[in-house]
């Protein structure tokens, strides 16, 4: 056995002598033999030397065929076939260099662009998240009517205390930071975090360490840890880092450690890390809920166990904290799902649209293949004649295929590199991991799986074909008509392509005509020529709510007297520039029970807010100076809240109880008075519902909300003359706030174009396919037309002979056409009925099955057919009678 | 007969007898023993020994070596190995074995 086995890899290194030897020991047989029938009859007459030698020839048999089958005696050399045919079938191709041209760049593109969205796809869904096993990392919030709000830091800290099922569980709560720098003041993202968030996610810092639990105290010297962006970008990379004091938020604290550029657990870009340090007060507040909660499960436990765990101690908390914590539940889920669940409908429909466009490819390129097979019979008929079993035909055709395949795939590789860069330059911001997305291994090896599934895909079928040839057949002269089955085949690729086309015409045009329609929403306010920037005070030198509301106010007169600037305002959030928190609202004369609470956005405003924005006002007045904290509480409210809190009434003079308790504690209500109406306001994008909102005027906020806000504001400018004095703005705050930047200050336009990058790139990016997809299929049209009025020439050369008109000829061309395109039409509304329900989500104002976009697509796909068809029915009327007869 | 495949048994038994009787022997002489032994009757497409001597040679039943004919031509000379021998003897029993069972067949009809 082991002999044999050496015995065979040792012949695998004498081809060459092995050959020579072999053909020089039948020589020898056969000339032996040649003699002995010579000399055997040479006595009697007859016998010449040419029949001895034709005697011993044709007695010792085929002599290509026997060196063979020896040659196979040591193994079938599947290698060395395989190359043989690899060679063979770039030959061929060369030969025919503009079907190999066509084919290549098709496939190319089909192959570039699966591959492109696929390395999106692996950078933002499939890869693991950059920590220790993220399958067991879970997420937690609260649950309350419907909604997932934050955990309060009462939640938190009991059921960090009674919960069993977790290893770890830290919250974090994302705040941004003004750092001094040695140039200008920036305002950093980060993350405060309790001692145990690190711990939980199982990275190691590069430096230092992460923050004791002792340091997570309240009270105890400043700490912070820094990202190695942060490291290298503003801080030199500076080898003796850990140690260092930095000023965050015009305090000086101490860079304890440095976490790897991987480590960004919440996808939020974090730089720096601060401890929680929760005070006694904080751990008893169940009622401000913020926090992003996260833990490893301990092993064995699963995440129903210690969902049921955590419903048990959302029960206890209920009775313990009824007013807070009424209704109030606890959710787990995989963090994985938390952050990327949002992007995995539109990323993998992105794919399966791409993979469409691939098919449709495929569909060409096999149809080519098919009048190639029929080019080619002579030669397949020759090979099978001289010995070719018709397995090694089509192993010999499917080579050819995987030849072409590759090649495409290689250039198809390249596009995509080139393709991925594209998406991650210009590709949405909002998009978590899309910067990571690379042509990496697991990306090339998506391509190589595709290149060959392709290469089958569209070598089977003519390989098939051709291997059951018949010699008789494929000898014989004059082509006459094909083959009925074949051109079923053909004509059903053709279908198939055009219903696909279909498909993505229609999901292109939903999404198209849906940004249509988003694009004429009005915001709800006068949006041009507005410009928004962000302002946060640190905590330490504007501590006191009056100081932190006079900085502001100081900040709002330096902007509403900048050249150029017609008014100005400034508003804890403004629309559409992100962030911003609720309260609940209960009305007077209501239950004090949670269940008539109503949520209501909060925005926190200067007097001039209204009129800076052009909000339109419905009813009442706006605020004014006149509205001080020792007078009357006011609130304006938008037409949602009122028609949510009061419906069918009028809400002017009524009052809610809300945001903070009277002298008697915590059930002596604060009522604010309804003074205005204003109209809805867009705030979290053009395409979201509007949710009902209250405006409190700057001078009545409650103390308690600068920390909701962080004191936090945005400053609203209106500059009709269009020029945004940026420079001017950051000098009047430097000048009134020292070290403190004014920062995400861009035009409320741009803004609003933000909130809208993303559906925009979709919408682009599905239009290119499906524009791709109507080429493509074109193209098959057309291929098959054409080859049918080939194939007919001699039917079409009768029938002119006989009368017929041009017309008739083009009509009967057209006809055919018309029915392939009829039989994809049909296919394809019905497909893109039900495929188009997919994207409901991501449409506004529309239905999946808008009846106007699937006629316009229809049409505009008819209209391309008939015009592919008008070519190949124009040549078939040119068909001269004389000739095509005499064609045998 | 399947071109891929030398029907197995028969061919090789007679190869492998020939060498037993015959010690080193060509191709040819193996071809015209076959021959001559079964009086013209078994005359089998010459150039099919080829394949069979090969595969035998893959087996390591027989062993190959270059030497010269009588009229000092290039002749590949193969001879019996000890596994040969045994292979022999396991296929001659075999077919012993088949033909006994085929001729009682025939005799009871």
């Amino acid at each position: 056995m082991l002999g044999e086995i050496w015995r065979r890899i040792a012949n695998l290194f004498r081809r060459g002598k092995f050959d020579r030897e072999l053909s020089e020991e039948m020589r020898l047989h056969r000339e032996l033999r040649e003699r002995e029938l010579g000399e055997g009859a040479g006595a009697n007459s007859g016998v010449t030397e040419d029949e001895a030698r034709y005697e011993a020839q044709r007695r010792f048999g085929n002599e290509l065929k026997l060196r063979e089958e020896s040659r196979d005696m040591w193994g079938k050399n599947w290698i060395g076939d395989f190359f043989q045919d690899v060679r063979y079938g770039g030959r061929m191709l060369r030969k025919n260099p503009s079907f190999t041209a066509v084919a290549v760049l098709t496939l190319a593109l089909g192959i570039g662009a699966n591959t492109a969205i696929f390395s999106v796809v692996n950078a933002v869904l499939l890869k693991p998240l950059a920590m220790e096993d993220p399958s067991r990392i879970v997420y937690m919030q609260e649950e309350w009517q419907g909604l997932y709000p934050g955990m309060s830091v009462g939640n938190f800290t009991d059921v960090h205390q009674q919960s069993t099922s977790f290893e770890k569980l830290s919250s974090s709560n994302n705040a941004s930071f003004n750092l001094a720098t040695q140039d200008v003041p920036v305002r950093v993202q980060g993350e405060v975090v309790t001692a145990e968030y690190f711990p939980t996610f199982g990275v190691q810092p590069i430096a230092g360490r992460f923050f004791t639990a002792e340091e997570d105290k309240p009270g105890t010297a400043k700490v912070v840890v820094i990202s190695e962006r942060l490291w290298r970008t503003r801080l030199h990379a500076d080898p003796a880092i850990v140690g260092q004091l930095l000023r965050v938020n015009s305090t000086q604290t101490v860079v304890v450690g440095v976490m790897p550029q991987s480590f960004d657990p919440l996808l939020l870009k974090s730089d720096v890390w601060v401890p929680a340090a929760f005070t006694a007060q904080q751990v008893a507040d169940h009622d401000d809920h913020y926090l992003n909660v996260m833990g490893r499960l301990k092993p064995g436990v699963t995440m129903a166990q210690a969902q049921s765990e955590l419903d048990v101690i959302a029960t206890r908390e209920q009775q313990l904290y009824p007013i807070d914590d009424k209704g109030r539940g606890f959710h787990l889920t995989q963090l994985t799902t938390t952050l990327l669940g949002d992007q995995s409908r539109v990323l993998w429909l992105m794919l399966a649209a791409v993979g469409f466009v691939l098919l449709i490819a495929c569909a060409n390129i096999a149809n080519l293949q098919l009048v190639r097979a029929r080019r080619r019979q002579k030669e397949i008929a020759v090979r099978v004649a001289l010995g070719a079993s018709p397995q090694r035909v089509v192993r010999q055709l499917i080579a050819e295929s995987l030849v072409l395949g590759f090649g495409s795939g290689i250039v198809g590789v390249m596009l995509a590199f080139w393709g991925v860069s594209w998406i991650v330059a210009d590709g949405p911001a909002g998009v978590p991991r899309l910067d990571q997305a690379n042509v990496d291994a697991s990306t090339l090896g998506f391509a190589c799986g595709i290149t060959l599934l392709c290469s089958f895909l569209f070598g089977l079928a003519p390989a098939f074909r051709s291997a059951s040839t018949r010699l008789t057949e494929a000898f014989k002269e004059g082509i006459g008509n094909s083959s009925g089955n074949r051109d079923r085949v053909r004509s059903a690729l053709v279908v198939a392509e055009i219903a696909l086309a279909l498909v993505l015409m229609a999901g292109a045009g939903l999404l198209l005509r849906s940004a249509l329609l988003v694009s004429q929403v009005n915001p709800g306010f006068d949006a041009s020529n507005l410009t928004v920037g962000r302002i946060g005070l640190p905590d330490a030198s504007f501590h006191d709510p009056a100081v932190a509301r006079q900085a502001f106010e100081r900040i709002l007169t330096a902007a509403a007297a900048l050249p150029g600037v017609q008014s100005a305002a400034v508003v804890s959030r403004a629309p559409l520039a992100g962030g911003g928190g609720s309260n609940g609202l209960l009305a007077e004369g209501k239950q004090v029970d949670p269940s008539n609470f109503i949520n209501a956005n909060l925005r926190i405003v200067s007097s001039g807010y209204l009129s800076t924005v052009r909000i339109p006002l419905k009813a009442g007045r706006e605020f004014t100076e006149e509205d001080k904290r020792e007078g009357k509480m006011v609130t304006i409210i938008n037409e949602t809240l009122a028609r949510t809190m009061w419906p069918g009434e009028n809400p002017i003079g009524k009052r809610f109880a809300c945001c903070e308790s009277g002298p008697k504690g915590r059930m002596d209500p604060v009522w604010h008075e309804v003074v205005g109406v204003v109209g809805d306001v867009r705030a979290w994008g053009l395409d979201r519902q509007v949710q009902p909102e209250f405006y409190l005027p700057i001078n009545q906020m409650p103390p308690s909300s600068w920390d909701w806000i962080g004191r936090t504001m945005d400053v609203v400018v209106r500059t009709p003359g269009g020029a945004i004095p940026a420079n001017e703005l950051r000098m009047a705050v430097a000048s009134i706030a020292p070290g403190v930047p004014i920062y995400r200050l861009s035009t409320m336009r741009e803004k609003i174009s933000g909130t809208l990058e993303q559906s925009h790139f979709d919408t682009f990016l599905l239009a290119v396919f499906a524009a791709t997809a109507l080429l493509l299929s074109s193209i098959g049209i057309y291929g098959v037309l054409s080859y049918m009025v080939a194939q007919r020439t001699r039917e079409i050369g009768i029938r002119v002979a006989l009368g017929a008109m041009p017309a008739d000829v083009m009509r009967d061309v057209l006809w055919d056409g018309a029915r392939l395109t009829g039989g994809g039409l049909i296919l394809g509304l019905a497909g893109a009925f039900v495929g188009t329900r997919l994207l409901s989500s991501m449409l506004y104002g529309i239905g999946s099955t808008d009846a106007i976009t699937f006629a316009a697509v229809a049409v505009t796909l008819t209209v391309v057919a008939l015009l592919a068809s008008y070519l190949p029915a124009r040549r078939a009327t040119k068909v001269d009678p004389i000739i095509a007869l005499r064609y045998e | 007969m399947n071109r891929d495949e030398i029907p197995p048994g028969t061919l090789h038994l007679l190869i492998l007898r020939s060498l037993a009787r015959n010690g080193k022997m060509h191709g040819f002489e193996i071809a015209k023993f076959i021959e001559r032994v079964s009086s013209d009757v078994l005359r089998v497409e010459e150039g099919s020994l080829y394949p069979a001597l090969q595969r035998m040679l893959v087996k390591g039943w027989v062993r190959a070596e270059w030497g010269a004919t009588a009229e000092n031509r290039r002749a590949r000379y193969y001879h019996l190995t000890a596994l040969g021998k045994k292979q022999l003897e396991v296929e001659v029993s075999d077919f012993e074995r088949v033909m006994g069972a085929v001729a009682r067949v025939i005799q009871t009809a």
